[in-house]
């Protein structure tokens, strides 16, 4: 693990040096939080984006939801979301689920603006999502697509942490309870209004708050203890 | 606003003082604020805070524990856990979470901000529990003092002068054409400028017409001697219900030691829109006991008429027990006629909440016979009688037979007023714990019918033996500390002082009752002869017993609880159930939570420092 974020910071440097001017190269030239921190310590930005569908490859991101934490709080003021304007049309199966229409889509602003803004609050920061993959891979395709360039980003997958401390438990778990409301639920926490980005990146800022709280013997784990 | 911070807005839209604010105060305070995630068992006082902070419980629970490790309260979600002006009345208190909890924190600097623009949120914050009650009631008694009028006016404000007056010497002919002249239905009747009676339509009809007196007869024969009157300055709904209870129509207006005029039931009504004046005229026209029962069915309709109408606690007290004094008064006098005069001059009392003019619906009959001295042995049987029919008379018109027995057919309660004088002694002189039951039941005593001045005396002296007996009134105090208002509420139920939860609140033992009983004792302490709670605390205002602002204190928190119940009541009248004083907190806003916790808080600083003073 210790190894793992040692070459994500080499990474960054050597990206560093490839990266064109501007935002992603501001992004590269501030260092990640060191792995040793005490969790508490270290500055979080949790992410959320709603996308057109699941495929990797060619679904694209449909609006951007972040905000911030640092000394275990949540600051609202960090709060961040914007629709992107996409040019396809969007299919009327997903509209049900993030409820972004075609109307609010044509007012959304560039990608290029989105991701800038996303890249700018990243910086220094670990980046926190519950099923990071699809964050981590939608933002990497952005970068490339944007920048030419693909970076590294440490994370937090508040989804892998529960799975970990539910697969040390002897009882059997239905997968179904790592969803995120189901989380929540078993937490404590008030339900929320999913499928919206910011909502939703709130929503897994709390969960990691109780995660923590649950992992806490005496003192904060470690930032290493909780990193993808 | 964003529509993804949705359910934060929308949390802050229910949870006071903040549901009070537009919505761009709350974009102003939303993105102010931080989230924090407590572990259940956390001192929210070692959390590393330099400055003053507010917290907003957005999920799980907060208890409040006093520096001598008593709870003090415990908060549930949508409540606030404040370290802004902490001169909490409870004193120094630290503040643990007992549930994990996720809690909104506002910063200090944004919370003064918006106390400086919106009251409702200065309210909350700046002022304490005695003076958001007080803010509370003056809000409350607003519709009622639009809707009762009377409560606020004077007879000076409505009654009819200069009096149409006539000579006593004059003869009737020329008393109905006076009336007739100026279309008065009554004539106050002078000797040179004394007052000598008063003379009624009424009168001409029943005792000069249907006897066939010649029309010459001088007024003075037919007239009713020795009228009462009423002094100018008098309140006009305590003149209404004295009218009531003694069923006149008319009363002479006394202003600066003259007759200054007249003032009539219809004078009054035309300012009370509702009906217990109907009721009371039902009673007193009734002729037979069937007659009275019908009309004393009547009674839980005017209680929800009144209180539909804004009337406040005391208003509806003073008139239901004045329709109680009236369907006594109006049995009483059956028994005389059944029975023929009684052998001895007699009082008949009222104890409890009828005597104190605060029953507030048919509630259980408390009363006793205060005899004269002269009464020899074999009298008795005519007041037993005479207190088996009254009390059956009054169980028939809903007034439950009292558990207790205290009432006038049981023996013990219907002596001559020695007897009674030697029980006030014994009961001050040894007060255990049955002396202390009886003398908080018949300190509290009114004069329903018959010798008033029995009562006065017995009055006099014990007030003046009370005042002295430190032990007595410290006794009584201990045995009214027995009854405290809970801590508050947590989630729907209500938080008691040893930390247990109930489903119900009973405002009548929780609330109303430690008031009475404080009342009581400053009363006995200061020689105050008045029973009627909200007159023990004005008259006990300013005495070494009570101060100003904690006489006005307690009347705020006496009324605040008193129109919950008579809410609660009416509620329960409409909907054919007894009513009662059980109030389950999910009938209660959240306002209405605060507003009683503040009205528990004025409840418990008074009884600790009557603790103090007798403890």
């Amino acid at each position: 693990m210790l190894n793992k974020l040692f070459s994500l910071n080499r990474q960054r440097e050597q990206l560093l040096k490839k990266a064109p001017e501007g935002t992603l190269k501001n992004f590269l030239s501030e260092p990640f939080p060191e792995p040793s921190l005490p969790i508490n310590q270290v500055a979080i930005l949790a992410v959320d984006f709603e996308t057109t569908g699941l495929d990797l490859k060619n679904d694209k991101i449909l609006s951007v939801g972040f905000i911030g934490m640092e000394n275990s709080e949540i600051l609202l003021s960090t709060a961040y979301h914007r629709i992107i304007h996409t040019e396809e049309t969007l299919a009327e199966e997903n509209v049900v689920i993030h409820q972004i229409t075609d109307s609010a889509r044509e007012q959304g602003d560039s990608l290029e603006f989105v991701i800038e803004k996303l890249l700018n609050a990243l910086a220094g920061k670990v980046m926190l999502a519950h099923y990071a993959r699809i964050e981590k891979h939608f933002l990497e395709r952005a970068c490339q697509k944007l920048y030419g360039l693909t970076p590294v980003f440490p994370i937090i997958d508040t989804l892998a942490i529960a799975k970990k401390r539910m697969d040390r438990q002897t009882a059997p778990y239905s997968p179904s309870e790592l969803r995120l409301p189901n989380l929540r639920a078993q937490h404590g926490l008030p339900a929320h209004h999913a499928h919206n980005a910011l909502s939703d990146a709130l929503a897994t800022a709390e969960v990691l708050m109780a995660e923590i709280e649950m992992m806490k013997s005496n003192k904060p784990p470690p930032l290493k203890n909780l990193l993808l | 606003m964003d529509p993804e911070l949705k359910e934060i807005y929308d949390f802050f839209r229910i949870t006071p003082p903040f549901d009070q604010l537009p919505n761009e105060a709350l974009e102003r305070l939303v993105p102010s604020m931080t989230i924090r995630y407590l572990r259940s068992g956390t001192h929210l006082s070692k959390l590393d805070e330099s400055d003053e902070k507010v917290y907003l419980l957005r999920k799980g629970a907060i208890s409040l524990i006093s520096t001598d490790g008593q709870l003090i309260g415990k908060l549930g979600e949508t409540e606030i856990y404040s370290t802004l002006f902490t001169q909490d009345e409870n004193g120094q208190f630290t503040a643990q979470t007992t549930e994990d909890c996720l809690l909104y924190t506002l910063p200090a600097k944004v919370i003064k901000e918006l106390m400086d623009r919106y009251p409702p949120v200065n309210n909350f914050f700046a002022k304490s529990a005695a003076q958001r009650l007080n803010q509370t009631v003056r809000e409350k008694s607003k519709d009622a003092i639009i809707n009762s009028t009377l409560m606020n006016s004077s007879i000076a404000e409505l009654f009819n002068g200069p009096a149409t007056t006539i000579g006593s010497s004059q003869n009737i002919t020329e008393a109905a054409i006076k009336m007739t002249e100026f279309n008065h239905s009554a004539l106050l009747v002078m000797d040179g400028s004394e007052l000598v009676g008063i003379l009624t339509d009424k009168d001409l009809r029943r005792r000069c017409l249907a006897k066939e007196l010649p029309l010459t007869t001088p007024v003075s024969t037919i007239m009713t001697a020795d009228p009462q009157c009423i002094t100018i300055n008098h309140n006009a709904f305590d003149t209404l219900m004295l009218m009531h209870q003694k069923g006149f129509h008319h009363l002479p207006v006394i202003g600066h030691g003259t007759v200054a005029g007249m003032i009539t039931v219809t004078d009054l009504m035309r300012q009370e829109s509702q009906n217990s004046s109907h009721l009371t005229g039902l009673i007193h026209k009734a002729e037979t006991i069937e007659e009275l029962i019908e009309a004393s069915k009547l009674l839980p309709s005017v209680q929800v008429k009144l209180t539909r109408l804004g009337a406040s606690a005391d208003h509806l007290g003073k008139s239901v027990s004045a329709i109680t004094t009236a369907i006594t008064c109006r049995l009483i006098q059956f028994a005389e006629a059944k029975l023929g005069p009684a052998p001895v001059p007699y009082l008949w009392v009222a104890a409890g909440s009828h005597a104190r003019y605060e029953q507030s619906s048919h509630s259980d009959q408390d009363n006793g016979l205060i005899i004269s001295d002269q009464m020899k042995p074999e009298d008795d049987i005519w007041f037993e009688t005479m207190a088996n029919f009254v009390c059956d008379g009054l169980a028939a018109c809903g007034f439950s037979y009292c558990p207790g027995k205290v009432m006038a057919t049981n023996q013990k309660w219907r002596q001559p007023v020695s007897i009674w004088n030697s029980y006030f002694n014994s009961w001050i002189d040894t007060p255990e714990p049955m002396a202390l039951m009886y003398s908080s039941i018949f300190f509290d005593l009114f004069a329903v019918h018959g010798e008033s001045k029995f009562l006065k005396e017995i009055r006099k002296k014990l007030l003046n033996k009370t005042k002295r007996s430190t032990l007595f009134l410290a006794l009584l105090s201990r045995n009214a500390l027995k009854l405290s208002p809970p801590l508050g509420f947590f989630r729907d139920f209500v938080l008691v002082n040893d930390g247990e939860h109930k489903n119900s609140l009973d405002l009548k033992h929780n609330g109303i009752a430690p008031i009475v009983d404080l009342a009581r004792i400053y009363a006995l302490s200061e020689g105050i002869s008045s029973v009627n709670t909200i007159n023990r605390l004005r008259a006990a205002a300013g005495t070494p017993s009570l101060s100003k602002e904690a006489s006005e204190e307690l009347i705020d928190a006496l009324e605040f609880l008193g129109t919950l119940r008579i809410e609660h009541q009416a509620k329960q009248i409409k909907d054919n159930q007894p009513a009662d004083n059980y109030l389950s907190p999910k009938e209660l806003s959240k306002l209405e939570r605060e507003h009683l916790k503040d009205a528990f808080k004025v409840i418990r600083s008074m009884q600790k420092v009557l603790q103090s003073r007798y403890g």
